[in-house]
Parts: C-alpha cells; sequence; structure tokens
C-alpha cells in the first residue's frame, strides 16, 4: 500500500511540474503544492508508524 | 517459534546499513565540522553585564537581573535584562511570543541594524527559535551557524544554542550531523536546564534506533520531500527522491516475499488484511500525529492577515536588508504564504 500510495504522490508531482510555468504560481498553485506535500506527509507518517511498530517488536523478540 | 525466527531475521535484515543517499532536493545547509576540544567558555558575568550596560541597561535593570538569576535562571534572566534595556529587541520578541508573523522581519531588521555581538546572539538565539517553531530548520541553522562562528562566549544563551542546533540538524533531518552536536551538548554542559538534557538524551536514542532501521531512513527521506513540496519545489531533484523511495519500498517488498517464501507462511503482520480498504485513496484532512488541538500556527495567522499588511511585510523585506537576511526571510514568508492558501 505504502508504495502504491508513494507512486501516486510522484505522478501528481511530477504532473504539477510538467505544467506550464504560468500555471505553477499562483495562490492555486500553492494550494496544489500544499497538497501535494500533505499526502506525502501521510505516507511519511505511515511510514514511521511502521518503523516504530517494526522496532516494537524487535525490541520484544530481543528481549525473549 | 518458526514465526519468531523469520521476523526476527526480517527485523535483521531491515537494520542493514543507510540507504544510498540520493541527490538532495534542496541544498542542506552548510555545517561546519564540530570542534574536537570545547569551544565554550564558562560564563562570564562580568563581561556579560559590562556589554548589557553598554547597550543601555541602567543600574536598576542591572539590579533587576541580578535579583531574577536564582529565580528564572541565568538565561532568562540575561534575556530579560537585554529586553528592557533595548526596547526595539522586546518588541520583537514579545511578536514573536504572540505568534505574529511581523516577528521574523522584525527581528532580521534588527540583526541588521546592530553591530553588537550580544545583541546579535540574543536576537539570533530567537529567530532560530522562531524558524524551528515554524517547521523550518534550514533557516534556524544558517541564523545557528552565524549565532557559533560570530557570537559564542557572550550569552548565558549558549547551552541552548548548541541544544536548538542539535535540534534544527535532527528535524531536517540530517541525524549524522545531529548525533555527535547532542552529545557534545551533554559533554559540554553539564549544567544546562534538566529539561534540555533529557530531551537531548531521549533524541540521542532515537537518533541511534533510527539509523540502524531502513524504514526510519525512508520516513526521514519523505520528511524531507515533504518539505520541499511545501515549498513549492517539484522539480527534477524532488522527483528523483520521491523515485527512489518508491524502489527502497520495492526492494522491501521483495525481501519480505523472499522471507515469506523461505519461512513457509507469511510473517505476523505481513499478510493479507482481513478488512482490506474499499478505496486506493488516502483518507482525507491534515496529517496529524499526537497532539491534535494545536494553538493557530503562524500561518493561520499570515492568512488571517489583511493583503495591506502582509503586502508590507513583503516589501519591507525587499528594502533594507542585506542579501543574505532577505534571501531567509522571502524563504520563509514564501512558505508561510504556502501553508496559509491551504
Amino acid at each position: 500500500m505504502l508504495k502504491f500510495l508513494q507512486e501516486r504522490v510522484n505522478k501528481a508531482t511530477k504532473d504539477f511540474d510538467s505544467l506550464p510555468a504560468e500555471q505553477r504560481s499562483g495562490a492555486a498553485a500553492a494550494a496544489t503544492t500544499q497538497g501535494l506535500s500533505q499526502k506525502q506527509a501521510r505516507v511519511r507518517d505511515l511510514m514511521r508508524r511502521l518503523a516504530v511498530k517494526m522496532g516494537k517488536e524487535n525490541d520484544a523478540e530481543e528481549g525473549r | 517459534m518458526k514465526v519468531h525466527l523469520v521476523r526476527f531475521t526480517l527485523l535483521a535484515m531491515l537494520a542493514l546499513p543507510a540507504m544510498a543517499q540520493v541527490e538532495d532536493a534542496v541544498p542542506r545547509p552548510p555545517v561546519p565540522g564540530i570542534a574536537v576540544i570545547n569551544p565554550f567558555q564558562p560564563f562570564d558575568r562580568a563581561k556579560f553585564e559590562s556589554m548589557a550596560a553598554k547597550l543601555g541597561a541602567s543600574k536598576e535593570q542591572l539590579a533587576a537581573f541580578a535579583a531574577k538569576v536564582d529565580e528564572l535562571g541565568l538565561s532568562r534572566a540575561a534575556d530579560d535584562l537585554l529586553r528592557a534595556a533595548v526596547p526595539k529587541y522586546d518588541a520583537a520578541v514579545k511578536l514573536h511570543e504572540d505568534g505574529d508573523p511581523r516577528a521574523a522581519l522584525e527581528l532580521m531588521q534588527l540583526l541588521a541594524a546592530t553591530a553588537d555581538p550580544l545583541l546579535q546572539a540574543h536576537v539570533r538565539y530567537h529567530l532560530a527559535r522562531l524558524f524551528l517553531d515554524d517547521d523550518d530548520p534550514e533557516n534556524a541553522i544558517q541564523v545557528l551557524n552565524d549565532y557559533l562562528s560570530q557570537n559564542l562566549n557572550l550569552s548565558p544563551l549558549d547551552a541552548e544554542a548548541a541544544f536548538f542546533y542539535a535540534q534544527a540538524l535532527a528535524e531536517v533531518p540530517m541525524l549524522e550531523h545531529a548525533l555527535p552536536r547532542y552529545q557534545a551538548f551533554l559533554a559540554w554542559f553539564p549544567d544546562a536546564s534538566e529539561r534540555f538534557r533529557s530531551a537531548a538524551m531521549q533524541r540521542i536514542t532515537e537518533i541511534e534506533r533510527q539509523q540502524q532501521s531502513r524504514l526510519h531512513q525512508l520516513a526521514d527521506g519523505m520528511k524531507r520531500t515533504t518539505r520541499d513540496l511545501r515549498k513549492q519545489k517539484t522539480d527534477k531533484p524532488v522527483q528523483v527522491d520521491q523515485e527512489g523511495y518508491v524502489e527502497e519500498l520495492q526492494e522491501l517488498i521483495e525481501m519480505f516475499e523472499e522471507m515469506e517464501k523461505q519461512a513457509g507462511g507469511a510473517a505476523s503482520g505481513l499478510g493479507k488484511s482481513n478488512s482490506p480498504a474499499t478505496s486506493p485513496s488516502l483518507p482525507g484532512g491534515e496529517s496529524s500525529v499526537g497532539q491534535l488541538n494545536k494553538r493557530p500556527s503562524l500561518a493561520d495567522r499570515w492568512g488571517d492577515m489583511k493583503d495591506k499588511d502582509r503586502e508590507k511585510i513583503k516589501v519591507a523585506v525587499q528594502n533594507g536588508l542585506p542579501p543574505q537576511y532577505r534571501k531567509q526571510l522571502e524563504n520563509y514568508y514564501k512558505k508561510l504564504g504556502g501553508a496559509a492558501e491551504k
């Protein structure tokens, strides 16, 4: 799922970057990149939660 | 037992050395090498008081400083003294405390206008805190680079400056630079506030753990990209970073699959979900971990300002500031604008 989500953010980033320069500035463009940033942040949060969960499991294994 | 063995092997493989560094989308701020010899000297109170007096501190204000040291600690008392002695500085710090977007401009203008190294130290300290509060660690590093190279050993804020320097590096994240600086902070400031010392110890433990985990490193990279996108950077280097995450995730998936095959079944937590998502899209709303009821951010305040007030700040940034300060503030307000328009 994480890979799929990251691919979606990547595609959206590329699509935005390929727009003509005049469409990549102004309030609407700022809102778009802000949205992209939030999507990337969600993937990051999921990745971090997975990392923490795996770390805890690892600690539990080592403690046995 | 078998499942435990598989999970242990899986986790051991996740603890491989750092993933290959991809080219940074945004050039990281320069970080001077850490000094092997402690560059910090014990606080010279007489020198500080003499410099404060040159800045305009009265005898009464100096006496108030002496009275406050025991109650508030040296750092706070010293900062209060400077605020009392330099009203413009006090006004700028107040703006920061109130979460006013004009704070960065006022502090930067003060910095540009003064040649006094003690006042510079305190202004830079507050600027760094301001940038950190607003998730702009790169700017905080630049400001603290100047603090550490030009304003050292003048103010009791040195210990906090050293702590926040390490914190800014960890926030970027530049963990390989942050770790030795947290360690140096603990070694060089044994009398620093327990709040900072315990925070430093906790971060050291977290960083050491993160440095051994590919998943944490991936999340660190994504954190940088999140910030890049917020700064409206979507060009090739950012895209290369993003492609690197997909490749890394693919490698991890293949590794899990291989281990699953070898173990003869799915490792715990890696099997199919009993309740798969009905839609592949992410849930809506702002991403948030931990505290959900945040106070209005600077970006919110910036968005709430009148157009003419925002314009006034933008014009002031363009006029009368040295180029290096101007660039820092341009980036800062550009990011605030992007965040406010979401």
